[in-house]
């Protein structure tokens, strides 16, 4: 033992060289090529230079052109005689509750899934970028995984895609569990998120609910975040009725939970009331921390690591009344880690924070972005976001409060301006949600 | 051919030398222990026609079974320090573990696979072998290529590691655009895991390996994981 105890440090001191050479070798002898979103898996091959195009996975709407979720590509390149302006539409047949996607990791696929079906359409977008092709749809998830329902998009992994669940085929609650198949389509795994019965190695696990939400990574410290949302039988229920059941409302995730990325095994259960939904992990070098918004409580909250080494939680900052439809859904940090675009569903604003200091967040300008709003894009240099409409198909608004949209602004660091917009129920398409930015120049 | 060699063994030498100076910040964390934890089954390792650096002609699968095997994907024109220099780094550095550690000498062996026939011919990959001389006891490591384009493509297509030619063919870091992948193979010709970059962390690889020769340890009597 001690002699392995000797091996494996000197073989980690000649691996921690090997690495601080090699990450300065490439800080010497490559060009510094950044862009895509900001909220982009860390594994993904990055555009070069701006996005090219913007990827809108769209529910269908029943009697609105063919009624059919799709896949709509938004041509967005600098002085395109199309800039602006819808150049292709695939459409999958059916409707899914389109919701989340993601792109493999070398870029040649993009993953786009259905919360209400289970199934995941898998777009060929590496052959013509300005044209995706379906290529192959995933139609077995429920059995293939051993009950996990509601694919929650795709996170890029080396060779593999990470699918964070929202709910399980048993009873529909919001118990789920992470799915992982490999870039060719192969399933890998299933890891349920850790319960008080079931808590694996998990620290908290008495307040552990099995909820998951979003999943992201940061490989510096090897470790996973996951949130919490709610089941099939809420998020497909018409938000109206939701609301006014008692039982069912307290059916929300309440919880983060902080996994070793390596061993997928859980080690830390978070408490954070309200629905915590998307992370964002900072990209500094030495920043070891990820913003959530909890949507019912309308908070903002860090997972950070502390002077000791250890991960914690906190509320950082209060955002609004979610009474008033203050419910933060989307967010997006800026590529300097000094910004955050916080998406309220409710009141249709975008609220910009300060979080230089992420300990102590500063709400600096908002921005009526529509009568509703959900998602949000930012570009790597910060210039340009990109804001969507559509929430769930059961939870959107109805009227003419039920705007549609593709929104583009430009952002100074002062304020957004407007550069252009789509109305999705006027072009026929549906309820935009997700966007993932294309370009026919990738890097590695 | 010597210069050849000789370049090829200073860009890891030289690259390792670099790092000695510098504290390590991107991986910081302590790795897990072998056996701690299981690795699920990816799939089938994919078979095909290749070379080996004397070229003789071989078939992939009998370097896929057996022994628990770690495949890099490379191409020699590669210049990208994040890329195929890396990797090799890293292979480098399991190769030198094995020198010292008799139980992984004999239970991992190690492959650098060429997706560049053109420019990596037999002899090419002998020279690039080069930095794996002077451990006579460390693991089997491999240095292959393949015929022709058309015997590669479907090893690629398996094996989901796309290659493309850059828009500049004279780019300084080469002229191939590849995603860096390097899989880990158990006894068996299953892919267990594969790693990029980001994930590439020898420490990771070595507990890996460690994880699957316990696996497959008569002490044990493990069947591969489904």
């Amino acid at each position: 033992m001690n002699n392995l105890n000797a091996r494996n440090r000197k073989f980690a001191a000649n691996s921690r060289a090997v690495f601080s050479g090699l990450a300065l070798a490439a800080l010497i002898l490559a060009p510094g090529v950044r862009a895509d979103e900001t909220c982009s898996s860390p594994y993904l091959a990055r555009i070069e230079g701006q996005e090219e195009f913007v990827y809108v996975w769209t529910l269908g709407v029943e009697g609105l052109g063919d009624g059919s979720d799709k896949l709509v590509v938004v041509d967005v390149k600098p002085g395109s005689r199309n800039y602006g302006k819808v150049i292709h539409s695939q459409s999958v047949g059916g409707r899914h509750e389109a919701h989340h996607g993601g792109f493999t990791d070398d870029r040649r696929q993009l993953w786009l899934a259905g919360l209400e079906s289970s199934r995941i359409f898998v777009f060929d977008v590496r052959s013509e970028p300005a044209r995706p092709r379906l290529v192959k749809t995933v139609e077995n998830f429920e059995k293939t995984t051993g009950g996990a329902i509601g694919p929650h998009g795709a996170y890029a992994l080396p060779g593999r895609v990470l699918i964070p669940c929202l709910s399980n085929a048993r009873d529909k609650s919001g118990r789920t569990a992470l799915v992982e198949f490999s870039n060719e389509g192969d399933y890998i795994a299933t890891h349920w998120l850790p319960t008080k019965d079931e808590p694996g190695k998990a620290l908290g696990a008495e307040f552990a609910d099995g909820y998951g939400y979003d999943a992201r990574v940061l490989p510096r410290k090897n470790v996973l975040l996951t949130t919490s949302f709610t089941g099939w039988k809420n998020y497909m229920r018409d938000f109206g009725d939701l609301v006014k059941d008692a039982d069912a409302m307290k059916q929300f995730g309440a919880t983060m939970v902080l996994w070793d990325f390596h061993t997928r095994q859980p080690r830390k259960v978070f408490q954070v009331p309200g629905a915590p939904l998307e992370i964002r992990w900072a990209w500094g070098p030495k920043h070891n921390y990820a913003f959530t918004a909890a949507a019912l409580a309308s908070k903002l909250w860090l997972c950070y690591e502390d002077e000791k080494g250890e991960w914690q939680a906190k509320e950082v900052a209060h955002i609004g009344d979610p009474k008033g439809g203050v419910l933060p859904v989307d967010i997006s940090i800026s590529a300097d880690d000094k910004t955050l675009f916080v998406d309220c569903f409710g009141d249709g604003k975008c609220r910009v924070f300060d979080v230089s200091d992420p300990h102590q967040p500063r709400q600096m300008y908002e921005k009526q972005i529509g009568r509703q709003l959900n998602m949000v894009s930012q570009s790597w240099d910060g210039k340009r976001l990109y804001f969507t409409s559509s929430l769930l198909a059961h939870w959107d608004k109805g009227g003419d409060d039920n705007e549609q949209f593709l929104r583009a602004y430009a952002w100074d660091g002062k304020e957004l301006k407007s550069k252009f917009e789509l109305d999705f129920t006027a072009l026929k398409l549906g309820r935009p949600h997700h966007m993932l930015f294309g370009s026919t120049k990738i890097g590695n | 051919m010597n210069s050849t060699r000789n370049s090829f063994r200073a860009v890891v030498l030289i690259v390792t030398a670099l790092g000695r100076t510098l504290p390590a910040t991107d991986h910081d964390y302590d790795p897990p222990v072998p056996g701690s934890y299981t690795l699920p089954k990816v799939k089938p390792a994919a078979d095909g026609d290749v070379l080996d650096s004397k070229g003789q002609p071989l078939r992939l699968h009998e370097l896929t079974h057996d022994r628990v095997t770690v495949m890099s994907f490379i191409y020699t024109r590669c210049a990208a320090a994040g890329a195929c220099p890396y990797a090799t780094g890293v292979l480098n550095e399991l190769h030198q573990a094995s020198s010292e550690d008799r139980a992984l000498a004999k239970g991992m062996r190690l492959i650098s696979m060429s997706f560049d026939p053109t420019a990596d011919t037999p002899e090419r990959m002998a020279a690039y072998s080069a930095l794996a001389q002077g451990r006579p006891f460390a693991a089997e490591w491999h240095f292959l290529t393949t015929r022709s384009r058309a015997e590669l493509q479907p090893i690629l297509d398996s094996y989901g590691q796309g290659v493309d030619k850059k828009r500049n063919p004279f780019d300084p870091t080469g002229p191939l655009n590849h995603t860096l992948r390097v899989f880990l193979i158990d006894h068996h010709g299953n892919i267990r895991n594969i790693y990029s970059s980001g994930t590439l962390d020898p420490r990771l690889v070595l507990a890996d390996v460690r994880t699957l020769l316990m696996e497959a340890s008569p002490a044990n009597q493990a069947s591969p994981a489904n």
